[in-house]
């Protein structure tokens, strides 16, 4: 049976990561003192990296055979990116080398150490804020859940035109609320964590209030409660989205990397030595 | 469109080969012969019963007919020949042949990738009607795992055994019970056995009066025995003072067998506090007994403000009232039970009177904690965990998916894992209950009682021998669905099963065949649950909420 790892076996990764991080460091300035040329081993050590970075996505092709957690493997990746950030840096000399091809190269690598970052801080991040909104709701069923609401709020106006005899909430309802049931909204709001939805369905709901009858009032705070709910699916929405297609971009931009560092390392190998 | 004919009951007999000779010869034997053939219903014939729930076993001098600690899911009747029950010490693992149980090797279990249908629920036709035997361990533990004694006047020397005669019956308790094994039995003599599967057993039980007392008094005397000398309160008595502590129990049982029907009910009602349950002792109620859990859960609370706040819930084993009992044999004449115990369902008490009591297990013990003197050191915050698994009915869970939503990330690997392990179907779905960050999401727990197997017509649905996880057998499934409307916790599905080109499979009627199916905690997969393991930020786990665990493995 697997075990997750103690504090200290947590702490194991990192620990190697520096050390070999200070070792390739300490040998490439060394060498650089003797006149020697650092790059061709800095060179293999993050080629290798590289390679084995993309493992973890061997990992979770392969769930079915045992190669261990795949929580032991994501921490390897993300220790390895951050090496290989430092390595890369041994390895070229520099934040931005020269040369088309190898400019190429770097881009590549820079995007995908930086869309790395972003997915592992958004991962830590967004996780708490959707439970705190209270609610689950698998990403799949996002649109269907907006449907029901949908429909519920079309059903409160229908039933406040029938009872009351006014139209004005269902006036407002297809001025603005309408809109804001059509699809999920408030996209860049939710993402950063802002309340931008539930400030806007408050101001409407305040707006259109003062024209309600005491008998419509009822329906107006139904409608709230499902404007309440709309809000947390589009936050659900927002973050989720983001924590699914950030790999849309990380995953490709990786495979092309790699192709790259595979055509850089045969002809350096091919020239060089 | 795929034409199969729709599985029945009694499509797959439980001894393929029972012949009505051997069902009348069966009517002749005096314990078939003395039921009354026509309290049985016309759908459920005696003679139907014999022949499609029962088999015919033949054993051989030192064959070990039922194991200590297997799951089992039928009884035996001695017909011919005499058998050995160990009674003490426990015979070793090597003697009782135990093997560990079947995993797919590496190589296998990579084949899934391709080998694994593209349409979900696909089954071979053939497959659908349950014409493939048996997997090991599916039905009984007899068949399957019969190993024998090498050396059977050894064991006879160098353990305590019992005889167990033609016409006695035994492995009713963990038949029907859903427990283990309490002891190993093997054969002493050449002999004959009907070994009764638990659907069979059930009906003898319902329809027959001389069973449903047999079977009842066997019940009880067992799990009295058995029961008593686990708990450390009568572990160090006599054999004497053990037999008059026996003679003086008294029986009692609270709530429905099928608890999970009201327990429906009232959550329905939002009706679930202790106030709702049955009560087994009330605040302020005279001790005049130990109240010892045989089988099932009973919660024990105090009152606060308008309600009942939750100080510990029992299990089997556990006992209440011990504190007040000795308070009052130490002479303070006043005391009253401070704490009211309730049963959580389906509770089997076992009562000990004060006076036996007093006569042979104060003297011996250390004076009792007092419960609630756990309260003062808690805030009402530390208990809500507890109320809220009691509430669940989450006790029950011994593989209960925890996911910690604080670190899930909602991508689904867990859930692509389970399918890739199950021919391409997920096997739970990714929500559920949730307290604070902690959701327990719909995949079967595997539960202490699996209240699941109580109605299955076919025994398809079955503890397995070796660690008792809750599987469901596919070949023998009907498909009516009456474990997933047994199941409290909404974690077993019935789906529409397709052959492989995609159509779904219809009986002569037209109707969908359907199956159930459900987390099989990857049985046969190596490495464990692939939900666990495939979870790249930890956050799912399986949790049992027994005990003290839900306290210690649980993050707070």
């Amino acid at each position: 049976m697997t075990t997750r790892p103690s504090r200290v076996g947590q702490l194991a990764l990192p620990a190697l990561a520096v050390v070999v991080a200070v070792a390739l460091g300490g040998y490439a300035y060394r060498a650089a003192q003797d006149l020697g040329d650092p790059h061709f081993l800095t060179g293999y050590v993050l080629f290798g990296l590289m390679l084995g970075l993309v493992l973890l996505r061997g990992r979770k092709a392969l769930s079915v055979v045992p190669l261990g957690r795949a929580a032991f493997w994501l921490r390897v990746h993300v220790v390895g990116g951050f090496l290989g950030v430092i390595v890369f840096w041994l390895h070229t000399g520099a934040l931005w080398p020269i040369g088309l091809y190898e400019q190429l190269i770097a881009g590549l690598f820079y995007f995908v150490s930086a869309s790395g970052i972003f997915g592992y801080v958004v991962q830590r991040a967004y996780p708490s804020r959707l439970t705190q909104t209270g609610r689950e709701i698998i990403y799949e069923r996002i649109p269907a859940a907006i449907a029901e609401l949908r429909d519920a709020a079309e059903d409160v106006i229908l039933e406040c035109g029938e009872k009351t005899g006014s139209d004005t909430l269902a006036k407002y309802y297809v001025e603005t609320f309408e809109w804001f049931f059509r699809q999920p909204r408030f996209f860049a709001s939710n993402a950063v964590g802002a309340a931008r939805g539930a400030h806007w369905t408050r101001h409407h709901c305040g707006t259109v209030a003062r024209y309600l009858s005491s008998a419509e009032e009822p329906y107006l705070d139904k409608l709230a409660d499902l404007l309440a709910a709309k809000v947390v699916i589009d936050t659900h929405y927002a973050a989720q989205r983001i924590m699914k297609t950030w790999l849309w971009g990380h995953v490709p931009a990786s495979m092309a990397l790699i192709v790259l560092a595979i055509w850089h390392f045969l002809a350096v190998n091919a020239y060089a030595l | 469109m795929a034409t199969v004919t729709r599985p029945q009951r009694w499509d797959e007999p439980f001894g393929p080969d029972m012949t009505d000779e051997d069902v009348d010869w069966l009517l002749q034997r005096p314990e078939i012969a003395a039921i009354d053939s026509d309290a049985f219903p016309a759908h459920t014939p005696l003679a139907g019963i014999l022949r499609n729930d029962t088999r015919l076993v033949r054993v051989s001098p030192g064959d070990i007919v039922v194991r200590e600690g297997d799951y089992g899911n039928s009884a035996f009747l001695i017909v011919e020949g005499s058998l050995r029950v160990v009674l003490a010490p426990d015979l070793p693992e090597a003697v009782l042949g135990r093997q560990p149980a079947h995993r797919r090797g590496v190589f296998s279990a990579l084949s899934q990738l391709w080998r694994n249908h593209r349409v979900a629920e696909a089954r071979a036709s053939r497959g659908a009607r349950g014409t493939t035997t048996a997997r090991r361990g599916d039905t009984s533990d007899a068949a399957d795992t019969r190993v024998f004694l090498q050396d059977v006047p050894a064991v006879l020397d160098d353990y305590q055994t019992a005889t167990l005669d033609e016409g006695a019956l035994f492995g009713e308790l963990a038949a029907l019970g859903r427990v283990p094994r309490t002891a190993t039995v093997f054969a002493e003599t050449e002999g004959r056995l009907l070994e009764i599967r638990w659907q069979g057993l059930r009906e003898f039980r319902r329809y027959d009066e001389g069973w449903r007392r047999r079977i009842d008094e066997n019940y009880r005397r067992n799990a009295l025995a058995v029961h008593l000398t686990e708990s450390p309160l009568f572990a160090g008595l006599d054999p004497d003072s053990l037999q008059q502590v026996i003679d003086a129990t008294l029986f009692e049982t609270y709530g429905q067998f099928d608890w999970h029907v009201s327990y429906q009910k009232l959550r329905e009602r939002g009706a679930v506090g202790a106030e709702h349950e049955p009560v087994i002792a009330n605040v302020g109620d005279y001790p005049d007994g130990l109240l010892m859990v045989r089988a099932g859960f009973a919660r024990v609370s105090a009152p606060i403000g308008n309600g009942h706040r939750t100080i510990t819930y029992l299990g089997a084993g556990d006992y209440f009232g011990i504190e007040s009992l000795y308070a009052l044999w130490k002479g303070d004449s006043d005391r009253v039970l401070s704490t009211m115990l309730t049963a959580l369902g389906y509770v089997d008490i076992l009562r000990v009177p004060a006076p036996v009591l007093e006569r042979y297990v104060f003297p011996n013990i250390d004076p009792p904690a007092s419960r609630l003197a756990l309260l003062d050191t808690r805030a009402l915050e530390d208990d809500a965990l507890t109320e809220w698994t009691l509430e669940q009915r989450f006790m029950n869970a011994t593989q209960a998916m925890l996911i910690d939503l604080d670190k899930c990330v909602r991508c689904d690997d867990c859930v692509r894992a389970c399918a890739a392990a199950h021919d391409g179907n997920p096997r739970f779905v990714r929500q559920g209950k949730t307290f604070d960050h902690w959701m327990v999401a719909n995949a079967c727990m595997h539960c202490i009682d699996p209240v699941c197997m109580i109605g299955c017509p076919t025994g398809a649905i079955h503890r397995t021998a070796q660690g008792g996880m809750v599987v469901i057998n596919d070949d023998t499934c009907i498909g009516c669905g009456t474990c997933a409307n047994s199941c409290p916790y909404g974690n077993i599905r019935m789906v529409e099963i397709r052959d492989p080109a995609g159509n779904t499979l219809r009986d002569d009627d037209h109707r969908p065949i359907h199956k159930a199916t459900k987390c099989d905690l990857c049985a046969g997969q190596p490495g464990g649950p692939s939900c666990v393991r495939a979870c790249p930020h930890d956050a799912l786990r399986r949790q049992d909420f027994h005990g003290e665990n839900l306290f210690t493995e649980a993050p707070r």
